[in-house]
């Protein structure tokens, strides 16, 4: 059973059409990659399937809860299966979103107490063992603001783990890195990937993808133009819009 | 090249800040012999000392010996009023605030309204109101009361913007975060927003308070409260002093502003500090 799965999502800001009549899967212990320039809609894609952005219409299903859109009007059953989502949907943003008025530890099991209710002598020690995995238990106690960008956003990758959720969503999460500090977050969803985390990334960083994902998503202006393998689609691309896309990147680089 | 480079283990920069720093310091004791000067001048203004025509402002010292214990026991009663209505108006600030961010619509009605009616009229018809229309519905007040309620709810509605501004302060992205971790909107607002929202809030709602100081001297209007204000009038008129009795009031309001503003830039620079 897929544990994501979108079906004829579309999404309007006002008459603004950035998502149209998409269709995704993830399968468990699946990476998926989805790329595409900036205004594709790609984010939103992601950001629709925790509800952080609601659908204008169609379906999300997350590890068997579906929540079908038809109206803005969203009935109280489904903001309570929009909060079930939530829980088994980990999130990693651009920004980092890190509490900066809570210390490391206190940014990790903010999430545990107050919605899972787990007793604070079990949400620590669960904590703690995230924050080894991406490296960074000599910043237990530190402050947000005293952390280099690269260190937040492994604390906010282990911060999402510590909800222990189902699949991991992730936001361009180098896009505001120094590009120095990139290589260090990927070693940590490198590591992730390798250990069986389902994971959807929006992501600029084709060399990951191409490493990383099972498989790949191309968008482009609202539609998902071809999905496949990466070394088929960075190869032998379908579409000559992904074709294009592709050969600039290189040409950048 | 030579610019960048040490001089005798001084940098150019160094000896730049240090420049600046000296320039910073004579300015800052320029300022306070000004000031002792502007203060020296105010006093001869008050001195009753005669220059040829030039007459300065006669004050009975006698007075002022006698009756400046009995004012001062006013700023007990002022503060007392003005800790008790910032603590309630903080209160007040943050609902209407809360209020004036909801999406439902009579929540939203509400706030709105209240701020209007509260902007649109002076303050001190509003202490006359509490003092004069409680009483019609049974409801008999002491002056104390009726003073803390309506600068409660003056400065509740003007305060509200405050917070309403150190709320929409914090980042979308924290909110965001917080509903992603599978937070409730309360929770999101009490955990993530409100801390934050607080440090925002603190120096400004100082600077209320400082204003309030002043503004709560309207509340001796009504007879019924001994301030600082009630009493200097009170005994101004009856020895026919007002004027070096309003004096001895003018310097208490001064020296609380002067210490109040002390705490408040203080604790301004601390928050300032603080884990951004």
């Amino acid at each position: 059973m897929s544990i994501i799965r979108v079906s004829h999502l579309d999404k309007l800001f006002g008459h603004l059409h950035v998502l149209k009549d998409i269709a995704l899967t993830v399968e468990p212990q699946e990476v998926v990659c989805i790329i595409g320039r900036s205004g594709s809609g790609k984010s939103t894609l992601l950001r629709c399937i925790n509800f952080l952005e609601q659908p204008t219409r169609g379906t999300i299903e997350v590890d068997g809860l579906v929540v079908d859109v038809q109206q803005h009007r969203l009935t109280n059953e489904q903001k309570q299966t929009i909060h079930e989502i939530r829980l088994c949907t980990g999130m990693v943003f651009q920004e980092f979103n890190l509490f900066p008025h809570l210390s490391v530890i206190d940014n990790l099991i903010e999430a545990p107490l107050t919605v899972k209710g787990t007793p604070r002598d079990q949400a620590i020690p669960l904590a703690e063992m995230y924050l080894d995995k991406v490296g960074l238990m000599s910043k237990r106690n530190e402050y947000p603001s005293r952390l280099s960008g690269g260190q937040k956003q492994r604390v906010a990758i282990a911060r999402a783990l510590t909800m222990e959720p189902k699949v991991m969503l992730f936001d361009e999460p180098t896009s505001a890195l120094d590009p120095e500090l990139i290589g260090e977050v990927l070693e940590v969803m490198k590591q992730l990937a390798q250990e069986g985390t389902t994971m959807l990334v929006v992501t600029h960083e084709m060399e990951f993808a191409g490493d990383v994902a099972n498989r790949v998503v191309y968008m482009d202006q609202g539609a998902i133009i071809e999905e496949g393998a990466p070394s088929q689609m960075f190869s032998a691309p379908g579409d000559p819009r992904t074709r294009q896309f592709l050969e600039r990147l290189l040409r950048a680089e | 090249m030579q610019l960048t480079q040490s001089h005798e283990g001084v940098s150019l920069t160094q000896l730049i800040v240090k420049e600046q720093e000296r320039e910073r310091r004579l300015f800052q004791i320029k300022v306070v012999i000004s000031w002792i000067a502007l203060f020296a001048f105010l006093f001869f203004l008050f001195s009753g000392a005669q220059i040829g025509d030039f007459k300065t402002i006669q004050l009975d010292g006698s007075f002022i010996n006698e009756w400046a214990p009995f004012i001062a026991e006013g700023v007990v009663v002022t503060l007392e009023i003005c800790f008790i209505s910032i603590f309630f108006a903080s209160i007040l600030a943050l609902l209407a605030a809360l209020g004036r961010l909801s999406h439902i619509a009579p929540i939203y009605a509400l706030s709105t309204f209240y701020v209007s009616l509260i902007r649109g009229t002076p303050l001190l018809l509003q202490i006359f109101f509490w003092f004069l229309a409680l009483p019609q519905l049974g409801i008999v007040l002491p002056g104390m009361v009726a003073g803390v309620i309506a600068l409660s709810l003056n400065y509740g509605a003007y305060m509200s913007e405050i917070f309403r501004a150190g709320i929409q302060g914090v980042s979308r992205g924290q909110r965001e975060a917080a509903l992603a971790l599978g937070m409730t909107p309360g929770q999101t607002m009490r955990r993530i927003v409100l801390p934050q929202a607080f440090r925002f809030v603190v120096p400004p709602v100082g600077n209320e308070f400082i204003a309030m100081l002043k503004d709560s001297s309207l509340v001796s209007a009504t007879g019924f409260v001994q301030d600082i204000l009630w009493r200097a009038q009170k005994v101004g008129r009856a020895n026919f002093h007002t004027l070096e009795a309003l004096l001895i009031a003018a310097a208490w309001y001064w020296v609380l502003t002067l210490i109040f503003s002390a705490i408040q830039a203080r604790l301004e620079k601390r928050l300032s500090q603080g884990d951004r």
